[in-house]
């Protein structure tokens, strides 16, 4: 039964992806839907209203252990649910991929970090790493309550996998949802995304 | 106390000295060391050294504009008073695919040369240490961070340095390797097409393979094939542009990689003809 519903959604998602082209700032979003670790389908249409923030994961790759192990993502999620954004972390990895996991391995870590998204949105298929052309863990994007897209880039202008250069470095996704919510321009709508591949399927 | 211990493991660091570069430091999948061209420093000339990296087979380590993932090695220098370290001068990279992506850099071994410079405030007759810390990421289908802790002992004298033999090999293959400048004679230019880049280089000769690594990131979609034509006199290439440009670009700078050599290219971008109208949907 589960395993019928995530074929439909992969298909939903395909049909999608060849509907919209690359994601791009400015433009709308690609719409998507996908199932989370708990079997929960989300439909980034339906937030419409909302601050969306994507964020693509690995939890066994250094420079998502940085932010992890640090609890700096961790802290993003809590700051930023609690003022409304809605947080999608994306795993891309698939089957026999580093950071792939099952929908419990997923919970686990999420207990386990205190991670606080709003969901964790697994995506073995690639097919929502390929629709916004996710290239590294991690990659941010935010969508603004129209549906645009008003970032695509780095978490953060330092591109090590060090904890240590956190706390001297810009986050472009906190200064790009307060400048957004505040009604200004985004100074930095793209960077480059710096990280691991992402761990397609070949 | 401390001094005396970083004065200790100073003078480890100088007996392992020139052979050093035989074993290297330990790092993920390999060793790095920091190789000497010559044997000895003279106060008031520039002396080469590289970084060496050795990995196993389908390692890699990255390019200055690493492509869409990974980051380049990095070197924190601590150098006596009267030296100074360049920057890492960068050999032509490999395109290396991991599928979508394409990523820049180089697998197994490769030398990133740098430049010290020495002033003549350094003494004839005593040793130097030259000491930098590294940091890279070394990369398979995974990807795991390296820090080494490298050294190197040379004498200062006041004769003209000879070639230290054993890196002779490693530093001719690198000159070999660094992009030449633009040749005087050769023309490069660059259209926007739109969605992508025409760069065309004009050598005088038909050039039959060429592909063009970008110096800066966020320029071109480094994993779209770069479509080429031989012209009479070079070639012309169709670089996509980046999803993230969202400014139209002045330059194309980057380095036009042959199968034997390969050239630093700064081009000219001419503006796209006309805007076209923005589909809806």
């Amino acid at each position: 039964m589960k395993r019928g519903f995530a074929w439909v959604v992969s298909l939903v998602v395909t049909a999608l992806s060849i509907a919209a082209l690359a994601a791009r700032v400015g433009e709308p979003a690609p719409n998507f839907t996908a199932t989370d670790s708990n079997g929960k389908a989300h439909t980034l249409s339906s937030y419409r209203g909302k601050f969306v923030v994507l964020e693509w994961h690995n939890q066994g790759c250094p420079y998502t252990k940085k932010h992890y192990d640090s609890g700096n993502m961790e802290r993003l999620q809590k700051e930023w649910t609690q003022k409304g954004v809605v947080w999608f972390t994306v795993i891309s990895s698939a089957p026999g991929t580093q950071g792939y996991v099952t929908a419990e391995q997923e919970n686990d870590y999420m207990r386990r970090m205190n991670a606080a998204p709003t969901a964790a949105l697994l995506d073995p298929t690639g097919d929502l790493g390929h629709l916004y052309g996710a290239k590294t863990t991690p990659h941010m994007f935010i969508i603004n309550p129209d549906g645009v897209l008003i970032y695509d880039g780095a978490i953060d202008d330092k591109s090590t996998p060090d904890q240590a250069d956190i706390p001297s470095s810009t986050n472009y996704v906190s200064l790009a949802l307060s400048e957004a919510m505040s009604g200004k321009p985004v100074s930095t709508p793209t960077s480059r995304p710096y990280g691991c591949s992402v761990k397609y399927a070949h | 106390m401390r001094a005396l211990i970083a004065f200790a493991l100073l003078l480890a660091g100088m007996t392992a000295g020139l052979h050093a570069d035989e074993r290297g430091v330990a790092i993920p999948h390999g060793t790095v060391a920091l190789v000497s061209e010559e044997q000895s420093i003279r106060p008031g000339q520039t002396l080469l050294l590289g970084l060496h990296f050795r990995l196993e087979p389908g390692w890699h380590i990255y390019w200055i504009n690493p492509g869409d993932s990974g980051e380049p090695p990095r070197l924190d220098w601590h150098l006596p008073a009267g030296l100074r370290a360049g920057v890492i001068e960068w050999p032509a990279p490999k395109r290396l695919p991991i599928p979508p992506l394409v990523d820049y850099g180089y697998e197994g071994e490769v030398l990133l040369p740098v430049q010290v410079i020495s002033t003549t405030e350094l003494a004839v007759g005593a040793s130097v240490t030259l000491a930098a810390d590294m940091k890279a990421i070394v990369c398979r289908e995974v990807c795991i961070p390296a820090k080494a802790s490298l050294s190197l002992s040379l004498p200062v004298r006041a004769e003209r340095p000879r070639e230290l033999a054993e890196s002779a090999a490693l530093f001719s293959a690198v000159r070999k390797a660094m992009p030449k400048p633009t040749p005087a004679g050769w023309r490069a230019t660059a259209k926007d097409l739109g969605d992508s880049f025409e760069l065309t280089v004009n050598t005088g000769r038909m050039i039959s393979q060429a592909w063009f690594a970008p110096l800066e990131p966020q320029i071109i979609e480094n994993a779209t094939p770069q479509k080429t034509a031989s012209i009479k006199t070079g070639i012309r290439l169709i670089l996509k542009k980046s999803d993230q440009l969202l400014k139209p670009v002045p330059q194309l700078r980057g380095v036009l990689v042959l199968p034997q050599s390969a050239y630093m290219i700064d081009a000219p971008v001419a503006p796209a003809a006309a805007k076209r109208p923005k589909k809806e949907q």
